[in-house]
């Protein structure tokens, strides 16, 4: 008689492997048994089963407690007891991905014979995923083991109706098998010979009495202990079963980088702060913007928010309105920032551009001695100049700036640098951080020379902040199609221009002005021509020339008799193929040239860098020192090193050059990170961005973003109030995803249907000992961050 | 905390809503090493129940008649159970905890006296003896975790086996509807009846608190995955309880007293293709998505009316 | 209290209500019930009786009567119920889970044919049906013995050394629907007699075991076995509780097996609940008239007083069972046990089965005599004897 015991777990199969393998020495006439052990098992619980099979009748009832072989349906059970009553040289068949050499350590008394049933039978789509059914594989692979005919294995699989898939995995897991051992395949055959009935006895066999003794291995007597009472009060222990070993796979956290940390060009932890509003803390959200930048109140109002367009949202119900957010922890937040003095050296900052200023913030913080030097008599830069007060309210921009100087940036104004006084600071700080922006504007050639009636774009903006200009009754047209040039038009209009209309030579896709301000800009009555190109300004007919005088009231601008004292011809364009900014590049259309009467151009075409400060040659980069001036280092930062020309960018800027400097001046290692999401106490944390598709979006319920309220159109066309009025309160900060990173939500704490996942302070923690596998922690993450892994 | 059924009007479906926190201690009504199948609905239900309670400040007494869950304490005398069970013939846990329960309230003690059964407990063997307890307003919460199979003896049909499902003893496919068992129970009058989905723990915690807090026969009906029965991914669990309740297979409503109505979620009506496909109980049986979905739509739209023209207020 | 004429019902009805009156001061008391002929009258007793703390709760099976019993019981309150014939065939489950539980339960069985056909008289069948479970089980002669054995039968069953259920049953009509003068026990003798119920496995949250869960068979076995055990405590308990019921009303409420002439008796004839009556009057004519006969009045079967029948019957040559009951296939129940007994002890002992009054018949002194006459000539013992009908 042959005695097979097999170890499973519930759900595996473990009692039809039994059948199986009885129902092929069946068909072959010999008599069987095969039964389980049974309980109230469940799936992924460990299981018994047990097979016999001989020439004579079987007049044996018992449980098998001396197998001639072992088979095992599942790794995580090697290592219990599951060899008890074995018989030295008994095979011992192994459902696992190890070599069975791996293994043979652990059962110095028998063969070890391995195979990946799981795979197979994972491959052949038998069962479910967490819980494959194993038993049709492991039947082919023990027929190799047992000296069957694998026809055999096939033979009782149709006769029980196993087919197909079933068939496949039993001929590929008897390929598979693989037996320990050089002499691998010798052994096989030996132990076919064992086990065949009537085979020759093979060495080692016949000590170990394989045959001889597998029949009068009786079922021993035993006397147990009496049991525990109810009637005592003792009882109610947990049943310490370690339901953990039931797993094949294992729940793991995970966090990615959210997108729209990803995109911040000023290096916000955007995902952070929104957190911190969702759970109405402003000051929170305002503490870690901080740590990026100082101009949250500005960037709140000014950024084209990157962020937005990346936003995961945007494929469920549109992006969170994370500007205005920005802008309400800006406004609404409280955060000390205390000075510190722990460095002696001195740095200079050229320029008080967000760039500037910012790199001046981090330097304070870290506790250097900075100097701002500021050209104008007002710090700010562009942000002061170049953004009209509908968009960026002074008082705004000082709050911020005064938080800088707070933290003891001294601040000298109207102080320009030229290449010797670049020089000559160079001597009197540890290093010089020159932030001066693009100061070239980028002008248009109209085939009129310098005409008053031509503006640029970022003159007039400061000219309209000082009240310096009238346009009352002009038709203006603003040439570009950046922010600039929206802001001149509306700015026009305020001022009681008679029109102002923007031409821009490709389409409105290609326009790099905030799309938000385009609409604005159409609302108040700006016209937008789209694929136009000026070519050239003349008078209007017999027109005088224009006659431009500024005076210490106000700059008015002479038209002709009927107020238009200007003919612009323009001609149409089309888009070609992208340059190398990506955009299509406008192409000319031949004979299209058309006229537009206008009193005044505004020019908005774009700044560069002036590096005329520098020594000649000099190429700026930014992070890398200029050197060849003297022993100080000098760096350009900013818009002068970037060409960038958003304020978040130069904020990013500003904060990489500081920790840059902070390096360089202290020795210590520093390091700048590109996004700086709170790094949590995860399993892997991967350096890419999630997108859409790895997020759980229908987990989330449908909720459109809210916008704030604007100014009523009559008083925005009139005056230079802020025109959004803000965000009355962050809910708005709950509509984040949390894109790849625990936000704490602790659904997966809700669901787990053990019990034994739990929250500990900010972490997430499983308990793996009890933990069965089932995977709704990972699949009820609506921001996937957690993973399961194959045991 | 919000609540996803605070308002009349059922707000839209398949969302999370906002989740509270929820509290995590070492004891718990249903303890680790339980012998539950990985993913079992029951485990998440028991898991929500023993929080809620907590919560609540409450503690309680089971009655679990023949099911899954007499099997989840293990041998005895360990158990997986945080709080004093006792099992109970087959048709009997109400019978049982109304004992219970007649002496807790003798003694004015403190306390839930639950009775925790399965569909076949309930719909079926059981239904007599339950029936007879909520028709005397006995002072139990009965909470049927309804996994439309008779799990613990390897998957045969119940009353609450829905058409099309192939089981042990429908091998071709259940041709009958599923019995409504949430109106028999609310023909009783009884003072509380309610349906969950622990895929809207919100909704699952409110409606334990509301029965908590009501003396009398409370019935809750908990749709309670099965991956060994339904022959579904452990991991889909709540995810398809989730599509039960946005197609309008187990729509989420509560009535007080037989009389008045709440629904609680408005289904979105999207046929629950997944649903069936994700089990594979259905394969090779063909469901008619559109009839399903008009059947559904069909109980739906009778709930709405009595909740419509007998609406609770408060 | 005074003796009043009431029914073998009232009588029932009337122990159960006093000793459930008498747990007031500690958990109180509840019971499911349900109505069956002839055992009605007991739980409409029940239902009006003026309890401090005690629910009675009217159910719609005889299951669901048990069901609430025992989860009364399993929340420490004492507990009873009463039933009959096809009402016990239905409880079965219950009645069995009961007794493996180990609650302490009291239930008035009025004997009744087991249907079909629909027949309401009396017949043993009915509680003979559970004689494997284990439920301590009593049969009475009198109202009065049913009111005394009731109140032994609580005290018997809560005692810590047995925690065991009991029936006490009661001839349907014969006694339960018979007027006679019966000794009410009043509520404050009751009170001094009955402890209050301390059951020792109650559900309490501070202990969250769980009861009837899964056992593998060595921890099933021994559960087995003490109920054995305690089942074997049962006779000393009972003894001690027969003597102070004396000491305390009186009475004697009578022993697990009581005698008439057995000490020379060389036939003796074994009775079981009112047939005893009826036995006891034609013995005794009998022994007048010099004959050795003795009677032998089996009141407790379960647990099955075997030493006690060995030494009452040391005597005998010649063992008549009498039995109002039928074990298809077999014969009568009593006289199946009652023949274990003497295996191997007593090869010369005669014991024969008379099968009695079946289904409700009425069992008269002549057919009494017939048993006598034809127990006393027989050579041998055979197959049961079908008193009263055709062969």
């Amino acid at each position: 008689m042959v005695e097979i015991r097999i170890h499973g777990r519930g759900g595996q199969g473990g009692v039809t492997l039994a059948k199986i393998i009885a129902t092929s020495r069946f068909l072959l006439g010999q008599s069987v048994q095969a039964f389980g052990l049974y309980a109230a098992e469940r799936s992924g619980a460990p299981i018994q089963a047990f097979c016999r099979y001989d020439d004579e009748p079987i007049a044996n009832r018992n449980l098998i407690y001396s197998p001639d072989h072992i088979i095992v349906l599942d790794p995580t059970l090697v290592g219990s007891a599951i060899t008890g009553g074995l018989k030295p040289g008994g095979w011992i068949l192994i459902n696992t991905t190890k070599e069975p050499q791996d293994l043979a350590e652990q059962f110095p008394d028998n063969p070890v014979a391995t195979v990946d049933a799981t795979a197979i039978a994972r491959a052949n789509k038998l069962g479910t995923r967490s819980v494959p059914i194993v038993n049709t594989a492991l039947a082919g692979a023990a027929a190799r083991l047992l000296g069957f005919e694998l026809t055999e294995i096939h033979d009782a699989l149709e006769h029980l109706g196993f087919v197909g898939p079933n068939i496949a995995a039993a001929s590929q897991a008897h390929e598979a098998l693989r037996l320990a051992g050089d002499a691998a395949a010798d052994a096989g055959v030996a132990l076919e010979e064992a086990t065949a009935p009537g085979g020759a006895v093979p060495e080692g066999a016949e000590e170990a009495g394989i045959q001889e003794e597998s029949a009068e291995t009786a079922a021993p007597y035993t006397i147990v202990p009496r049991g525990p009472s109810f009637l005592e009060g003792a009882g109610g222990d947990l049943p310490g079963i370690e339901t953990g070993q039931w797993a094949t796979e294992q729940p793991h956290r995970q966090q990615y980088i959210p997108p729209c940390n990803h995109v911040c060009p000023a290096g916000n932890d955007v995902q952070g702060f929104l957190h911190a509003l969702a759970h109405d803390d402003p000051d929170r959200a305002l503490e870690i913007l901080l740590e990026s930048s100082p101009f949250p109140a500005v960037c709140g109002r000014v950024c084209p928010a990157p962020c937005m367009a990346s936003c995961n949202r945007i494929d469920l119900d549109g992006a969170v309105n994370v500007r205005q957010l920005e802008r309400y922890a800006g406004d609404n937040g409280n955060a000390a920032l205390n000075p510190v003095e722990v460095h002696d050296e001195r740095v200079a900052v050229v320029g008080s551009g967000p760039a500037g200023l910012t790199a001046a913030y981090h330097l304070a913080r870290y506790g250097y001695r900075v100097t701002v030097y500021e050209s104008t008599a007002d710090l700010g830069g562009l942000l002061r100049s170049g953004i009209p007060r509908f968009r960026l309210p002074e008082d705004v921009l000082d709050h911020e700036i005064g938080r800088i100087l707070a933290l003891g940036v001294e601040a000298v104004t109207e102080h320009p640098i030229d290449r010797r006084g670049l020089m000559e600071m160079a001597g009197q700080h540890d290093a010089v951080l020159v932030a001066t922006g693009l100061q070239e504007l980028r002008g248009l050639r109209l085939g009129i020379g310098d005409t008053p009636a031509v503006d640029q774009g970022i003159d007039f903006l400061d000219l309209v902040r000082r009240g310096r200009v009238r346009v009352d009754g002009e038709d203006v047209v603003v040439v570009g199609g950046g922010n600039t040039a929206m802001d001149a038009a509306r700015s026009s209009l305020r001022l009681g221009a008679n029109s102002a209309r923007v031409v821009y030579r490709r389409t409105r896709e290609e326009m790099p002005a905030i799309a938000e301000e385009i609409d604005e800009a159409l609302e108040e009555g700006v016209q937008l021509d789209y694929l136009v190109q000026p070519i050239s300004l003349q008078p209007d007919g017999s027109a005088a020339e224009g006659t431009v005088a500024e005076s210490e009231a106000a700059s008015a601008h002479a038209a002709g008799p009927d107020g238009a004292g200007y003919r612009l011809t323009c001609r149409r364009m089309e888009l070609g193929e992208p340059d190398k900014s990506s955009r299509r590049r406008p192409v000319e259309i031949p004979g299209s040239d058309f006229e537009l009467q206008c009193s005044r151009v505004i020019l908005a075409l774009g700044q560069s860098p002036d590096l005329s400060v520098f020594p000649e040659g000099t190429e700026v980069r930014e992070g890398e020192e200029l050197l060849g001036l003297l022993e100080t280092p000098v760096f350009a930062i900013g818009d002068l090193a970037t060409n960038d020309g958003t304020v978040a960018g130069a904020i990013g800027s500003g904060r990489r050059s500081a920790i840059h400097i902070h390096g360089a001046l202290s020795g210590e290692r520093t390091e700048i990170t590109e996004h700086a999401a709170d790094r949590r106490d995860v399993d892997v944390w991967h350096d890419d961005v999630i997108r859409p598709d790895a997020m759980r979006l229908h987990l989330f319920e449908r909720q459109s973003g809210q916008e704030g309220a604007s100014l009523p159109m009559t008083t925005r066309q009139s005056t230079f109030d802020e025109i959004h009025m803000g965000l009355t309160d962050p809910s708005e900060a709950k509509r984040c995803l949390s894109c790849g990173v625990c936000n704490e939500c602790d659904l997966c704490v809700t669901y787990c249907p053990e019990g034994v996942l739990k929250r500990v302070g900010h972490q997430l923690v499983f308990d793996y000992a009890y933990c069965k596998g089932c995977g709704i922690c990972v699949t009820e993450c609506p921001r996937n961050v957690i993973f399961m892994s194959h045991l | 905390m919000t609540t996803d059924t605070a308002t009349r009007t059922p707000p839209s479906p398949g969302a999370l809503g906002e989740v509270p926190s929820i509290p995590c201690t070492e004891e718990c009504l249903l303890r680790p090493g339980n012998t539950n199948c990985g993913g079992c609905g029951m485990s998440v239900g028991l898991t929500m129940l023993g929080r809620a309670l907590e919560e609540a400040g409450e503690v309680c007494t089971l009655a679990i008649p023949a099911c899954c869950g007499a099997v989840t304490a293990g041998a005895f005398p360990t158990t997986s159970y945080g709080a004093p069970v006792v099992n109970t013939t087959f048709a009997s846990a109400a019978a049982v905890a109304s004992g219970l329960a007649c002496v807790r309230d003798l003694n004015e003690e403190r306390g839930q006296v639950i009775c925790w059964a399965g569909d076949g407990g309930t719909y079926d063997i059981g239904i007599a003896t339950l029936s007879a307890a909520a028709e005397r307003d006995d002072n139990i919460l009965y909470i049927c975790y309804d996994n439309e199979i008779y799990g613990n003896t390897g998957g045969q049909r119940s009353s609450a086996t829905p058409p099309g499902a192939r089981t042990t003893t429908t091998p071709t496919g259940k041709k009958e509807d599923k019995k409504d068992i949430m109106s028999i129970l609310v023909a009783h009058g009884i003072p509380y009846a309610a349906t969950l989905s622990i895929a809207h723990p919100v909704d699952f915690r409110r409606k334990l608190e509301t029965a908590f807090s009501i003396t009398g026969t409370r019935f809750l009906l908990m749709h309670s995955p099965c991956p060994t029965g339904w022959k579904s991914e452990p991991a889909d669990s709540v995810g398809l309880v989730r599509i039960a309740v946005s197609s309008g297979l187990f729509p989420l409503y509560e009535v007080w007293n037989g009389k008045t109505y709440r629904l609680n979620v408005l289904p979105d009506w999207t046929a629950p293709a997944e649903y069936f496909k994700r089990q594979r109980r259905f394969k090779d049986y063909e469901i008619d998505l559109e009839t399903t979905t008009r059947v559904c739509r069909e109980r739906f739209e009778r709930l709405a009316v009595m909740a419509e023209r007998f609406p609770h207020e408060g | 209290m005074p003796v009043e004429v009431v029914t073998g019902n009232h009588a029932a009805g009337h122990a159960l209500s006093v000793a459930a009156e008498a747990n007031r001061e500690a958990r109180g008391a509840a019971c499911g019930i349900y109505p069956i002929t002839p055992q009605t009258e007991i739980v409409e007793y029940v239902a009006k009786f003026p309890f401090t703390k005690c629910r009675v709760v009217p159910v719609e099976s005889e299951h669901s009567a048990m069901g609430v019993s025992i989860g009364a019981s399993l929340a420490g309150a004492r507990a009873f119920t009463a039933s009959s014939s096809n009402g016990l065939a239905y409880m079965v489950e219950n009645i069995m889970v009961a007794g493996y539980y180990r609650l302490p339960i009291v239930m008035a069985t009025v004997n009744r044919t087991l249907g079909p056909p629909w027949n309401i008289w009396a017949d043993h069948g009915d509680t003979l049906m559970l004689r494997d479970f284990p439920w301590i089980q009593f049969y009475c002669e009198s109202n009065q013995e049913v009111m005394d054995t009731t109140l032994l039968a609580f005290r018997i069953a809560e005692d810590h050394r047995i925690l065991l259920p009991a029936l006490v049953s009661l001839d349907a009509f014969i006694l339960s629907h018979t007027q006679g003068e019966t000794d009410l026990a009043d509520q404050s003798q009751t009170d001094r007699y009955l402890p209050d119920l301390d059951l020792p496995h109650r559900m309490r949250h501070d202990d969250p075991k769980t009861l009837g869960g899964l056992m593998w068979p060595d921890v099933a076995t021994s559960l087995r076995l003490e109920i054995d055990e305690a089942m074997s405590r049962v006779p000393t308990v009972l003894q001690e509780a027969r003597a102070e019921f004396m000491e305390m009303f009186g009475r004697d409420p009578g022993d697990a097996l009581q005698t008439l002439g057995t000490k020379d008796a060389e036939t003796i004839l074994v009775a079981i609940g009112s047939i005893a009556t009826t036995a006891h009057e034609v013995v005794q004519a009998r022994r007048d008239a010099g004959e050795k006969v003795g009677l032998i009045k089996l009141k407790m079967f379960r647990p099955f007083p075997e030493e006690a029948l060995r030494e009452a019957c040391r005597t005998a040559g010649r063992v008549g069972v009498l039995d109002r009951n039928y074990a298809a296939g077999m014969g009568g129940v009593f006289w199946q046990d009652i023949r274990a007994a003497f295996q191997a002890t007593r090869s010369d002992l005669l014991i024969q089965d008379y099968l009695t009054g079946l289904c409700g018949g009425d069992v008269t002194p002549a057919m009494i005599e017939e048993v006598l006459a034809d127990l006393t000539t027989r050579e041998r013992a055979d197959r049961p004897v079908w008193m009263g009908i055709a062969a």
